[in-house]
């Protein structure tokens, strides 16, 4: 058993939390940044530990490491990139549209698909009033 | 051509139009819908299986749907369903014909017919459906296609309203219909309407539910009161639409379905209910008809009228003069429709208040617009005469309180009947100085509905068009089909329907103080307020809840996330803890020391740049940690990723603006770092817990396949590109979808609100 690297993972991870609760959204992505350098580094321990075989290149002689973990990693560290970058994208985007980065602010932003308050029911209350041959009669 | 064929044909030839209509409409605009008419073609060809269904042997057809659990698309064109599906082709027709004119050049006509034709299919599909599961299927699809084309002008806030509350009502009588066929499935042990058998599921405890879910279904479809409130709405539908869908077909549906499963309610106090229902919404509607100013918003209350006539007459059994008055009503009600469109198209407005003379300038509209509306005020020679007769005749059999209804209804029918034509008559008025008559393919499809109004009316005659019509569904709702005719003699029903004229004429005479009076006894909350009101409720209900279970703020919202992941982890992994500890080799404490070092100056950097460089420090750190595991494809990439994003972000960074130090008070800090604490600490635990290995390893399959399956030496490689291709195929997917996303982002900043205080402040920082 080994407890340096574990306990590295579980630091980044952590840190990552922290700065994940953070109020500034770029806090927030540099955060998740972090927790998926901890996951990364997690995936490569599980079942495995600090692992002393060769690297699965077999051209070089075995035993070899566990290949299968490292593939993993690899397509975690490409989509990781690809929600950095969307993160950011819409981070900016957020910001122009309402000059704020704060990250409660943003959630609290009136929806903009409010109810809609013209009622097409000519029987609505909001609309009667204004048709019909009673327009001039009493209300 | 062989009788099931064409019966498929009949559903299957529109479904596949709907298919073909955007391209059509694309190029041929709005002419596309002469062309796309002769879909219909099969429906109307079902004359031919006329004779048979006569006879009462109707024609049978199924397709194989879903053969693993035996579900197949029945058809089952017996008489009374092939009526209806001839009205429902036969209408469809002459209305594209209209549509044609009546849709002007801007409009996204392909769209228009498209959903119009995939509407006509789902009707045909319903009527003549036999398997419960299709009927409730296109029972949907007419919902479905029903909320496109009232929201067919959806940027507008009334069509969006409309559409939204058609389609909310409508589908909850959709629930309701799939609830009841469920049970009527299970009771009646057969999938197939015309395999239940009455007397086993009015045995059954199942029997009362079903037939309630099965009324509510109709009432909602039919706009009974009271879910009669979303069919005046659905007017912001194009004129045509409101023509085909809420006048001659869709909203029969309702009628048709209590018609059909009629051989259930017989002799169950459900016909008593019904009757009440129906009548109650036959007075409702045309109370509220006589006061409309909208020419449209009229004939949509004297449609939910129409309708509870219809209801009450079905569900008490008296399926004769229901089916005489369902088909006078589609022919005339869809004519005047049809009138209102070219009146609206011509004069400019829809306002009774504002129109009037108009007989002058539109000559040949008005001559089509008044066989239609004294059909629907009951005069003779008209269709409308004989169903108004047939009806009293049937109420006066059901007592007292139900004739004062029906006579009072009708005399309100009388009287808007006869508002209606006030657009035609009397002094000119109009806003729009240059009204004239519409060309002969705008109301050239009227004709036709007209001539059925006249016909149903002057030569009614078992021989005729007329009595040949409802004699067709003598078999299937098991009634004999007596003789139409205009003059029985002096009769208690012929002095009825002189009191009603009489009433009528008055109530019509006295119309502008009646109005004033309706308007007087007004309440101030209707069925209306209780709609929006409960939506109101229900989405504070669910803002309640979210706020409730997510946590009133974001950050509250990942903290109990982030609690549950560590008590969970925490409460779980305490019992695997192994012991033994092993030397860690002295490169990986160095790249530890990196990382960690990288951590802490992340959390305490003041400026977003030194805080992006503390991070890519760690992100570096993990490239090593990479080469010091024995990953040299994880680190090369790693490395990659690190520069890539670091570029990023400094590309954005001028537009973004500083880093605030949004301060958290000291508890919530406190908080923050306990949670993050606890979810180290399971971190921690789990990895230590699992460095025992518990199953076999699967490493070997790979590194003895690599080269003979895969042909590559660099295992990690082949088992992306071979062993799991199909992962790494979705995941460049996946990036493919954010690079246009993140374009499709960027390009927005063009349209946004461009702010320079990011690149202002980057400025004064980096210098």
């Amino acid at each position: 058993m080994e407890l340096l690297l574990p306990l590295l993972a579980a630091t980044l991870i952590g840190a990552g939390v922290f700065l994940v609760l953070s109020r500034a959204l770029i806090r927030l992505i540099l955060g998740l940044s972090l927790i998926s350098y901890g996951a990364n580094l997690s995936i490569l321990l599980a079942g495995a530990g600090v692992a002393r075989d060769a690297p699965p290149l077999l051209d070089l002689a075995g035993p070899h490491n566990d290949p299968l973990p490292q593939a993993l990693i690899l397509t975690a560290i490409v989509i990781g990139f690809g929600t950095t970058a969307l993160l950011l994208v819409l981070a900016v985007r957020a910001y122009q549209a309402t000059g704020t980065d704060h990250v409660q602010e943003l959630v609290e932003r009136p929806d903009p698909m409010e109810p809609p308050e013209v009622f097409a029911d000519p029987e609505h209350p909001s609309v009667s009033p204004e048709i019909g041959p009673a327009r001039e009669g009493p209300r | 051509m062989n009788p099931e064929r064409l019966l498929l044909l009949t559903v299957l030839v529109p479904l596949f139009s709907a298919a073909l209509a955007p391209f059509l409409g694309g190029g041929l605009r709005a002419r596309a819908g002469w062309l796309l008419a002769a879909a219909f073609a099969p429906g109307i060809g079902l004359l031919a299986l006329a004779p048979q269904a006569r006879q009462g042997r109707p024609v049978e057809a199924a397709l194989a749907w879903v053969p693993s659990i035996d579900l197949e698309l029945a058809f089952r064109a017996d008489g009374f369903s092939l009526m209806f599906a001839l009205i429902t082709s036969a209408v469809g027709f002459l209305i594209l014909l209209y549509a044609a004119s009546y849709l002007g050049p801007g409009e996204r006509h392909g769209r228009f017919y498209s959903h119009l034709l995939l509407f006509g299919s789902a009707m045909l599909g319903l009527v003549l459906a036999d398997n419960l599961v299709a009927l409730l299927v296109f029972w949907e699809l007419t919902s479905i296609s029903s909320f496109l084309l009232i929201g067919f002008w959806g940027s507008r806030k009334p069509s969006q309203d409309g559409a939204l509350k058609a389609l909310v009502i409508t589908a909850l009588g959709g629930l309701a219909l799939l609830a009841a066929v469920v049970l009527l499935a299970l009771a009646g042990g057969s999938g197939r309407l015309s395999g239940l058998d009455a007397e086993v599921l009015r045995s059954s405890p199942v029997f009362v539910p079903a037939v309630v879910l099965l009324v509510i279904a109709a009432f909602a479809k039919s706009a009974q009161v009271p879910f009669h409130l979303w069919l005046p709405t659905a007017m912001e539908a194009p004129t045509p639409v409101s023509a085909y869908l809420h006048s001659a077909t869709m909203v029969k549906a309702g009628v048709v379905l209590i018609a059909k499963f009629g051989f259930l309610l017989q002799g169950t106090p459900f016909t008593t209910i019904i009757l009440f229902f129906g009548l109650a919404t036959l007075f409702w509607g045309g109370y509220l008809a006589l006061r409309q100013d909208d020419l449209k918003a009229l004939l949509a209350y004297s449609t939910v009228s129409q309708l509870g006539l219809m209801m009450a007459l079905y569900g008490s059994g008296h399926a004769f003069a229901a089916t005489v008055h369902l088909v006078n009503h589609a022919a005339f009600k869809a004519a005047l429709f049809l009138v209102v469109g070219i009146v609206d198209h011509k004069a400019g407005s829809r306002s009774i208040s504002a129109l009037g003379g108009l007989a002058r300038r539109l000559p040949v509209t008005a001559a089509l617009a008044i066989p239609a509306a004294l059909s629907m005020a009951a005069l003779p020679p008209f269709g409308g005469f004989i169903s108004k007769e047939l009806f009293y005749e049937g109420m006066l059999h059901e007592g007292l309180v139900p004739i004062v209804l029906a006579l009072t209804g009708s005399i309100l029918t009388f009287a808007y009947s006869l508002r209606f034509l006030t657009v035609f008559f009397g002094p000119y008025r109009c806003q729009n100085p240059n009204v004239h008559e519409a060309r002969f393919p705008f109301w050239l499809p009227l004709t036709p509905l007209v001539a059925a109004v006249l016909a149903f009316g002057l030569v009614p005659w078992q021989d005729t068009v007329a009595g040949w019509f409802t004699g067709l569904a003598a078999p299937s709702l098991g009634y004999q089909g007596a003789p139409l005719a205009l003059w029985h003699g002096p009769s208690l029903t012929l002095a009825l329907s002189v009191l009603t004229w009489l009433l009528g004429l008055a109530l019509f005479s006295i119309c502008a103080p009646f109005n004033r009076l309706q308007r007087a006894l007004t309440p101030p909350w209707n069925v209306n307020t209780l709609y929006y009101g409960s939506l109101e409720a229900l989405e504070r209900l669910a803002q309640g809840v979210t706020a409730l279970t997510q946590g009133a703020s974001f950050a509250t919202h990942l903290r109990f996330i982030w609690l549950a992941v560590a008590f969970i982890g925490a409460s779980v992994l305490w019992r695997f803890l192994p012991v033994g500890v092993e030397p860690v080799p002295l490169e990986v404490s160095a790249v530890a020391l990196l990382i960690l070092g990288g951590v802490a100056g992340v959390l305490a950097a003041q400026t977003r740049l030194s805080a992006l460089i503390f991070t890519s420090l760690a992100g570096f750190g993990s490239t090593l940690i990479f080469v010091v595991l024995r990953a040299p494809d994880l680190a090369l990439t790693q490395l990659l990723i690190e520069t890539v994003t670091v570029i990023l972000f400094l590309s954005v960074f001028r537009f973004l603006p500083l880093l605030t130090r949004y301060s958290r008070s000291r508890a919530v800090a406190g908080l923050d770092a306990v949670i993050a604490t606890a979810v180290a600490a399971t971190v921690f635990t789990l990895l230590v817990a699992v460095q025992t290995p518990v199953a076999p390893r699967i490493r070997d399959f790979f590194l003895e396949n690599s080269l003979p399956l895969g042909g590559g030496k660099n295992v990690v490689n082949v088992i992306l590109v071979d062993f799991r291709g199909y992962d790494t195929l979705g995941e460049i997917t996946v990036l493919g979808i954010v690079a246009v996303t993140v374009i499709a982002l960027l390009r927005l900043r063009a349209g946004g609100k461009p702010t320079v205080e990011g690149s202002g402040r980057e400025d004064r920082e980096t210098t």
